[in-house]
């Protein structure tokens, strides 16, 4: 518990954690804004073309923002600490080590559990506000349908912490756990979107940018994410992207030399 | 020679260094004292141009340091033995600041033979002891073979044997007619090794003197230092 | 400033994250491989098809590998404190960052080109006889869209470099970087039509097909820059980052 006071402390005393919080929750106001945009776009249109104007998910599109940005939370909690050598410090006074690392899961994994559910909802409520009655597609329908890509999706959020912070503490550098970070949510389904089948669909299921759709039992047809998964296996996709690094990072630290 | 004329720095709100005038001549060791905070790094930040001063100057033979095109054949200076990057090797290192200053190899190794770490060379920094760190850093003050030499707590983390070569280093090089500018807070080290001594304290200057002056004014260094610092013991701008 | 750039070569030179960086980046060279002999399996089963080039498909990898590259080589000084040393023995600021402006750019450059072109050829002779689309077409044509692709990792890694130079922080200028090259675009694909494409033509990734003369994607069409213009906004790009960072190196305590 006393582990978990000290990291919470750690996180609360460091400007880089507000100015990450900050941005993560200032998608609602660029979703407002993409969303105003759109609306206005709609006015200006020619009546006949209106009925065949569709919208995507906004809060879908920006969820990326503090996806990224709660990573990057995740990595520093711990990279931070072997830049300035204040790990030596950490596991001396904690010699088990592995609470350590619990205790910071804990504490981004929460942020992240609040950042993420607020941030999606927030954009959604915000998108919805401003195209009102105006587009097709995604802001129509009753908002209780809505309710579980929404949470699925916000929940997201508190993985890509855990994500960045077990690949922080397995690599130990800032730069190489954001490039991998990176390379799994970016690059990679840009080259599966252009592998052919049956690869393509496969890999693009197991991404986390298409699991959330696949938690929902929705799926992920106009994009280059797969829809194989059934919602349990979805569900524990996500999961293992969140615990396996954690676990991988846990048993590294408890042999490595600090 | 270094001069400092009424050399002000002020962060924020608080004053690290209050109308600061000194002058270092060469010859021989000056010890520069001052309690934690007194405003001693943030001096030696100064006259390397690391920090623009809010107002007054430090000049390097009458030069501002920043004018230097090859400032490491003026002013070797060692501020923070740590400030290395851990993966590079002692002899990488080096010569990476050597050749910013025209320096060639041969004498990267003659420093590194110098301060005992040729046997390391190829080792990387990062798995150097503390007294090594401090090593590496009087070897890169050393590459240019500079007339002017500042040093800041380089004592620290050196074993017995260390200490004492950093000793008979200081004197032998202040011997050579170099300017030295020496801080430590080990003053009966500071007794052997300086032959006059500034003192500073909030910023501002509270003495000027030989060793021989203070302590035939006082029992000791120490003493010395107690009692001309008494009031000043109060934390400024931790930098 | 020769002395300088000699200096600044070693640094980046004698650094572990140095040859991590470019062997992420050289994975390209693999990956392309393994790609076409997946894709020439496929034709030999189906005939011909038309697969993604691998050079253009494994693009980003070198562009976010190289950029990080240029990130680390300002921002690991301000890690450990090597900066302060680097500003004693060179007191001049701005000769600093011109001088790892130069070698990252050129080392930048050179790697991914050779990179680019190792993928490319490698990727044809391993293709020898299989129709697979990207394969059809003689070096000549691919020339632009090569050099393009070459360039435009070179401008992200001195984006890196300057956003790194003005932030300090290893992570935030790697993650304003990815916000560059991945964010930005993906956000602004939801924007409604005209307001996706005029935005999107002037985002870095698609800079690298208008400045070799094709269309940014099948979903927003035609880029609106000519390849001279794309190539001036390309430029552009690291000349504000570097000029940003420039002004608070030169303003700022180290």
């Amino acid at each position: 518990m006393s582990v978990l006071a000290a990291e919470w402390l750690k996180i609360r005393s460091v400007r880089s954690t507000y100015v990450i919080l900050g941005i993560s929750l200032a998608t609602v106001l660029m979703g407002f804004a993409l969303a105003t945009m759109a609306a206005g776009a709609f006015d200006n249109a020619p009546p006949a073309r209106r009925p065949d104007a569709r919208i995507s998910e906004l809060e879908e599109a920006m969820v990326i923002v503090p996806q990224l940005c709660m990573g990057i939370l995740g990595t520093l909690a711990v990279t931070s600490e072997y830049v300035t050598s204040l790990i030596r410090t950490s596991f001396t006074v904690v010699p088990r080590r592995w609470p350590v690392l619990g205790a910071k899961a804990v504490i981004v994994g929460t942020l992240g559990l609040l950042v993420g559910p607020v941030a999606v909802f927030g954009t959604y409520a915000v998108s919805r506000l401003a195209i009102g009655n105006r587009f097709s597609g995604a802001y129509t329908g009753p908002f209780i349908d809505k309710l579980p890509i929404l949470v699925a999706t916000g929940l997201t959020v508190p993985v890509f912490a855990l994500l960045g912070l077990g690949l922080g503490a397995l690599l130990r550098s800032a730069a190489a756990a954001i490039a991998v970070i990176t390379g799994l949510v970016y690059v990679f389904p840009i080259i599966i979107g252009n592998i052919p089948e049956p690869w393509s669909e496969r890999l693009g299921s197991i991404m986390i940018g298409g699991l959330p759709r696949q938690i929902t039992g929705g799926s992920n047809d106009s994009s280059v994410y797969g829809s194989l998964l059934s919602p349990a296996a979805a569900t524990a996709v996500l999961l293992a992207y969140a615990i396996l690094p954690l676990l991988a990072a846990i048993w590294a630290t408890q042999r490595r030399d600090v | 020679m270094i001069e400092l004329q009424h050399l002000t720095k002020r962060y924020g709100g608080t004053l690290a260094v209050d109308d600061l005038s000194f002058t270092v001549e060469p010859g021989h060791v000056t010890g520069f004292l001052g309690p934690n905070g007194a405003g001693k790094s943030t001096t030696m930040r100064l006259i390397l141009g690391l920090d623009a001063p809010t107002s007054g100057q430090a000049l390097i033979n009458g030069r501002r340091y920043t004018t230097f095109r090859r400032p490491m054949r003026e002013v070797g200076a060692l501020l923070d033995a740590n400030a290395v990057h851990g993966g590079r090797s002692a002899y990488s290192h080096l010569l990476c600041l050597a050749r910013t200053n025209d320096i060639g190899a041969v004498r990267v190794a003659e420093v590194l033979e110098q301060v005992g770490l040729a046997g390391v060379a190829r080792k990387r920094v990062g798995g150097f002891s503390l007294g090594m760190k401090q090593r590496l850093g009087i070897a890169m003050a050393l590459l240019g073979d500079p007339g002017v030499l500042m040093f800041d707590e380089p004592v620290n983390g050196l074993d017995p044997d260390g200490v004492r070569w950093i000793r008979d280093l200081m004197r032998s090089l202040a011997a050579e007619g170099r300017t030295i500018l020496l801080s430590s807070h080990l003053m009966s080290e500071m007794a052997l090794t300086a032959e006059r001594i500034v003192i500073i304290g909030r910023g501002r200057l509270i003495t000027e003197a030989t060793v021989a002056e203070l302590t035939s004014r006082y029992p000791s260094l120490e003493d010395a230092y107690m009692a001309l610092t008494a009031d000043s013991i109060q934390f400024g701008a931790a930098r | 400033m020769k002395a300088v750039m000699s200096s600044e070569w070693l640094k980046l030179r004698s650094l572990p994250s140095t040859y991590q960086a470019m062997g992420a980046a050289a994975l390209m060279v693999v990956l392309g491989m393994a790609w076409t002999f997946y894709v020439s399996g496929l034709a030999d089963q189906r005939g011909s098809l038309r697969a993604a080039a691998p050079e253009e498909g494994f693009l980003p990898l070198v562009q976010i590998s190289l950029s990080v590259l240029g990130v680390l080589a300002i921002t690991n000084e301000y890690s450990t404190g090597m900066i302060r040393t680097s500003l004693i023995v060179v007191p001049s600021r701005s000769t600093l960052l011109l001088a790892k402006t130069i070698i990252v750019g050129l080392v930048t450059l050179v790697a991914a080109n050779v990179i680019l072109l190792l993928t490319y050829s490698v990727s044809r002779l391993i293709a020898d006889g299989h129709s697979l689309g990207f394969n059809t077409t003689p070096l000549t044509d691919d020339l632009p869209i090569l050099l393009a692709s070459g360039l435009s990792v070179t401008a992200l890694a001195l984006v890196g470099l300057g956003l790194g130079t003005a932030v300090r922080s290893t992570a935030a200028a790697v993650g304003s970087v990815v916000a560059v090259l991945f964010v930005l675009p993906g956000v602004v694909n939801y924007l409604p039509p005209p307001w996706n494409s005029r935005i999107a033509t002037f985002l870095l990734p698609n800079l690298v097909p208008q400045m070799a003369g094709e269309r940014l994607s099948t979903r927003l069409g035609d880029g609106l820059l000519s390849p001279w213009a794309a190539l001036a906004v390309l430029v552009a790009y690291p000349v504000v980052a570097l000029a940003i960072g420039h002004h608070i190196l030169r303003r700022r305590e180290a």
